[in-house]
């Protein structure tokens, strides 16, 4: 993860001034927040060398018109004076006048992409430094001026050099986001193929590189259609499953884009047999296991969040998609039902994210699997589940489905809820301000006390006095379950509070 | 529980197989069986059991709200904007507790204070005049001087005002005798709250409350003579109850009274009681 040490400094409060950082934060996600509710959420990357994030503090200042085409003149002569102007022009183009400035000179493009495509070594590399640099604009129109270059990018993808071919590879990544139209020509150019062979590289930047490209490629809006039927006919799936892997030699770097990749391809309306047949789940599952000790016994790495998330969605996804029995053969271990609870602890409070996609698997597992559903009870894992009754934001509704699948399977699994202490979760659960965590509460309630009468007792005794409040609750269906209770499995104690005149 | 040790040495262990586990007997229970095995209560309002809930697998989107925050966390990874410096916009969000009654809809940060609040402003409630009384026996009282009519007439012959004081039994011939009483024996201030005398007056309060609507939004407007403080422990009668309410399935009108006692609340409490708790407690959203 040599990105996330590279960087760190850049994001620590500068001044010691942390109020108006978080600040800055929270305005910042805001911001991606809208983006992804606009679905334009994009996202680049930006290749630093080592030596380089010094570099970045002492930036230049923005150049005249003037200095840069000074400068393309140093570029257009030969010699020494070439070098030395790249390496000016690469930090020159970090800004966005510059970049513009650039583009619009005549032949600038031209001469780049020349010196890119051409044999002497050091100025192709500095050629696609700026390459790079041109990349990660967010100007549409500069991605655009880079078309020329894609089809030398993807030939040198099958090169020697693994640094070259990382940064070619992130430089087409970054393309990739910008529009449709320069993912049509790459599509049109083979960049599937090409990424496919290239992900078997022994080299770990270089498949952590194509994992990204592809994941940029997967992520677009018209990937369902145009970009995954390819991208599965192209036997690149049983690599990134190979490379799903915690402690492989590649690095987590690449396990988590090849989870984000698998991630676009399953949430997407695919057909996901290939991956079942490729034993999808059963690498999800053991990865989850193997990350789940690793959370439990507090050996977690930074990140860490980063791929387990996309490969809980894969398997929520794919056990949505086929169900228990087509899974069953690859969901033996029953550790991951642990694992998944040792993230919902382990993250509840730094990324509550990962305890609600955890607790979605869950549902998916145990909505029609009696075996799941055991297991709980088994491992004594519903205290888990109810000390998060009282976490909102989708949380609590999601144990509560959960509890209801359990409950639904029959009078033995709600004895075993009852004996643990359900009715008095359910005690605040019914009080709760959102309507829903009251709705599913009673939907649970009727459950258990329809299946095992004799109980009606116990949770009356504290329970009906909240009944009988939601019987002026506005919401009408609300209204209509907990009279529904009262009626027909508490009635008789109607009398209980009648007091004596 | 299974704590977090127990979770490592499970984790850590050899594989278990979850096919070795016991499987608990599974019975599919039929909720609508209630109207079959009825009794004669039952079968002639013909209810449906109004319960939805079936076990389902979830999937999600890409684009699922679900994955919103994850979604975030990836981007400010791949822009290199990961901190490690701890956000409070994370952190989990704790559930609120709502008071159920319609037109109330205070929220409350814990169970207690949401059980105090009801049990103070809905639970003794008189059914007559819709006035909470924060005791059942101050609600007895109350309900004995105001809305009994035989008390009038024995009143004329004995001493029917009982002293407020549990467990004082005397009684007075007046109102003004046992507030005297109470000023005297028990030090109570002159203007004690819950010994107003019945006063034709009182029915005048009415009018206002025509004026506060009763929608179900809750959007309680406050009374135009409002001070803030409070006069008095009564709440005022609401408007007429909720049509919904009325269209019960019996279709009895007592249904609009609570089913298991007079003192349970009928329907929403406007007045002074939740005015003056509008402003000192946490806003309904």
């Amino acid at each position: 993860m040599w990105r996330l040490k590279a960087v760190r400094h850049k994001v620590h409060p500068q001044c010691g001034n942390l109020e108006e950082f978080q600040f800055k934060r929270r305005e910042y996600e805001k911001a991606l927040r809208k983006a992804r509710k606009d679905q334009l959420l994009v996202s680049k990357r930006l290749l630093q060398e080592e030596g380089d994030h010094e570099g970045m503090e002492i930036t230049a200042e923005v150049l005249s018109k003037k200095e840069v085409v000074q400068l393309f003149r140093g570029i257009q002569q030969s010699g020494e004076e070439r070098v030395n102007a790249l390496r000016d022009f690469r930090r020159a183009l970090r800004h966005k006048e510059t970049q513009h400035i650039f583009v619009k000179l005549e032949n600038s493009m031209h001469l780049l992409v020349g010196l890119f495509s051409g044999s002497n070594a050091v100025w192709q590399l500095e050629a696609a430094h700026c390459l790079h640099e041109l990349s990660h604009s967010d100007e549409p129109s500069i991605a655009l001026a880079c078309l020329p270059a894609t089809p030398y990018l993807l030939t040198y993808l099958s090169g020697q050099s693994a640094k070259f071919t990382e940064l070619c590879l992130y430089t087409l990544g970054n393309l990739t986001a910008e529009s449709e139209a320069v993912r049509k020509q790459l599509l049109a150019q083979g960049i599937v193929p090409a990424l496919a062979s290239c992900i078997q590289s022994p080299h770990a930047a270089v498949v952590e590189a194509v994992g990204y490209t592809l994941s940029q490629l997967l992520q677009a809006k018209e990937a369902p259609e145009k970009i995954i039927p390819s991208v599965l006919e192209s036997g690149v799936t049983s690599h990134l499953l190979r490379l799903l892997q915690s402690d492989s030699e590649f690095g987590i770097g690449a396990a988590i884009e090849c989870a984000w990749c698998l991630h676009y391809i399953i949430s997407s309306n695919a057909n996901t047999n290939l991956l079942m047949v490729q034993g999808a789940v059963s690498k999800c599952t053991s990865l989850l296991v193997a990350l789940g000790g690793a959370v439990a016994s507090g050996t977690t790495t930074e990140g860490m969040d980063l791929v387990i998330s996309p490969v809980l969605r894969c398997l929520g996804n794919l056990l949505a998609n086929h169900g228990m029995e087509s899974c069953r053969e690859q969901m033996r271990d029953s550790r991951v039902l642990v694992a998944l609870c040792a993230f919902i602890q382990g993250f509840l409070q730094q990324r509550p994210s990962v305890a609600r996609e955890s607790l979605w698997v869950i549902n998916n597992l145990t909505a029609d699997d009696p075996v799941f559903c055991s297991a709980v009870f088994y491992l004594n894992l519903v205290p888990v589940f109810m000390q998060l009754l009282p976490f909102s934001k989708g949380i609590n509704i999601m144990v509560l489905r959960l509890l209801c699948n359990i409950a639904e399977k029959g009078p033995v699994y709600c004895q075993q809820l009852q004996q643990r202490e359900i009715f008095s979760a359910l005690h605040a659960t019914l009080r709760m301000a959102e309507p829903e965590v009251v709705r599913l509460s009673l939907e649970l309630l009727h459950i258990i006390v329809a299946s095992i009468p004799q109980v009606a007792d116990e949770f009356t005794e504290k329970g009906i006095s909240a009944l009988e409040a939601i019987q002026y609750n506005s919401d009408e269906e609300i209204r209509l379950r907990a009279s529904y209770i009262l009626d027909h499995y508490l009635h008789k104690h109607s009398q209980v509070n009648t007091p004596a005149v | 529980m299974m704590l977090q040790s127990e979770f490592i040495r499970f984790l850590t262990e050899a594989d278990a197989d979850i096919q070795e586990f016991p499987v608990l007997p599974v019975k599919e229970i039929t909720t609508k069986l209630n109207t079959a095995t009825a009794n004669h209560h039952d079968a002639k309002d013909n209810i449906r059991s109004p319960f939805t809930f079936t076990s389902q697998r979830f999937r999600l989107n890409k684009e699922d709200e679900l994955f919103e925050d994850g979604d975030i966390q990836r981007h400010l990874y791949l822009q290199d904007a990961i901190t490690s410096v701890t956000d409070d916009t994370e952190k989990p969000k704790v559930s609120e507790f709502r008071c159920h009654i319609a037109g109330c809809s205070q929220l409350f940060d814990t169970l207690e204070g949401y059980e105090h609040h009801y049990n103070t402003f809905h639970r003794n409630v008189c059914s007559y005049c819709k006035r909470s009384f924060p005791s059942g026996h101050l609600l007895d009282i109350h309900i004995l001087e105001w809305h009994d009519s035989l008390f009038q007439i024995l009143a004329e012959k004995q001493n029917m005002y009982q002293c407020l004081v549990e467990g004082c039994s005397v009684k007075f011939k007046t109102s003004i005798d046992r507030k005297d009483h109470l000023i005297k024996i028990h030090s109570y201030p002159p203007d004690f709250r819950f010994d107003k005398p019945k006063k034709s007056k009182s029915q005048d309060k009415t009018p206002h409350r025509r004026d506060v609507t009763m929608e179900v939004s809750g959007a309680v407007q406050p009374r135009p003579d409002d001070t803030g403080r409070m006069e008095s422990m009564e709440v005022c009668p609401p408007e007429k109850a909720e049509p919904a309410m009325n269209e019960d399935s019996s279709g009895h009108v007592e249904q609009m009274k609570p089913r298991y006692s007079y003192k349970v609340p009928a329907t929403i409490c406007f007045g002074q009681g939740s005015v003056r708790g509008f402003r000192g407690m946490k806003k309904k959203k």
